[in-house]
């Protein structure tokens, strides 16, 4: 695993609007910890061994409610299912599939954000790239848990809100390049934004279920719809 | 309840779903034509899903904040705006709309 430096500095740079939803999301989140009594090591090593946003929401709310123990445990596990499907995906277009440290790294780096922005890469992934990419999101979340924990939300109220809209903006904008390319993407993406949103607002699914639903339907749609060749194989 | 016990056993079961696939790799490049494609697809299809509609109701009442946001970000990207010029953009948009039509 050789480490390549211009791939690092890519990896860093396509991170970077990971690194600013991160960071908002999670002075939040290092709040909550707080609010919910957890000490500062606590908190901060929730962000450090988990790197995950809604699963540890999950966790601080369900623990807060007064949960068991073991039906915390499995709620969060059942949130973060989708990611089987996310790392069996990614695992794909590694330049390198055979490097353990490599797969260690893009196994606890493979979130949401990071396996979206990877994907779209149109490229064989390097593990230079992946370490710029995942270290870069890492320390967003990480340093932001720790100081929103220590400082508060120091941000202005609408600036806090408004940051909010930076992820989403991340996935609207690699929907928007991908789009361009072809409108079937577009039809694809539209049938798994309207799955999920009937699911989560008119049968009040836990969005952990409703995602992973969405995400395998319109999986299978899209398989219907492109060739094998669109999609790179044969 | 163990708090450090609970926050490594969720960290367990986080990582797990992430990890074990990227060691199963090559019996996963073995599957049938057809799983294989429907994991190429995978991204585009969660791409929808992340979006909505959460990207409205974390706004609550305000959703069209959210709306705003993404519309923009996504027609940047659409005419060849680099990412970084879409997420500033969406910020811009939907703190507008925050702060012109406050509930």
């Amino acid at each position: 695993m050789a480490i390549n430096g211009k791939e690092v500095k890519e990896g860093i740079k396509d991170g970077f609007p990971i690194f600013l939803g991160y960071f908002t999301t999670a002075l939040a989140f290092g709040l909550l910890t707080r609010t919910s009594s957890f000490t500062f090591v606590e908190g901060v090593l929730t962000s450090i061994i988990t790197f995950a946003g809604s699963g540890q929401f999950l966790m601080m709310n369900l623990y807060n409610a007064g949960s068991m123990f073991l039906s915390i445990v499995v709620s969060v596990f059942f949130i973060n299912s989708r990611y089987i499907f996310m790392a069996s995906s990614l695992s794909q277009r590694l330049a390198d599939p055979r490097s353990i440290p490599g797969r260690l790294l893009c196994g606890f780096g493979t979130v949401d954000e990071v396996f979206t922005v990877a994907s779209f890469k149109g490229r064989k992934l390097s593990y230079s790239y992946m370490a710029g990419l995942i270290f870069t999101s890492y320390l967003g979340w990480t340093s932001g848990t720790a100081i929103g924990y220590a400082g508060g939300t120091f941000l202005p109220e609408v600036v806090q809100k408004a940051a909010v809209i930076t992820v989403y903006a991340m996935f609207a904008s690699l929907l928007g390049s991908e789009a361009r390319r072809g409108a079937k993407a577009l039809l694809v993406a539209a049938f798994s934004a309207f799955i999920n949103s009937v699911l989560i607002l008119v049968f009040s699914v836990s969005t952990g279920v409703s995602f992973l639903i969405s995400m395998i339907a319109s999986t299978l749609f899209g398989a219907l719809i492109y060739t094998d060749k669109e999609v790179g194989l044969e | 309840m163990n708090k450090i016990l609970l926050i490594v056993s969720c960290a367990l079961v986080t990582m797990m779903p992430r990890i074990i696939p990227y060691f199963a790799s090559s019996a996963l490049s073995k599957l049938p034509k057809f799983i294989r494609k429907c994991m190429m697809l995978l991204p585009v299809a969660a791409l929808g899903a992340l979006i909505f509609p959460l990207a409205l109701t974390d706004f609550g009442p305000m959703w069209y904040a959210g709306l705003a946001g993404v519309v923009v970000a996504f027609l940047t990207s659409f005419f060849k705006g680099p990412m970084i010029l879409a997420i500033i953009i969406a910020l811009i948009a939907t703190t507008a709309m925050l702060l012109v039509f406050p509930m």
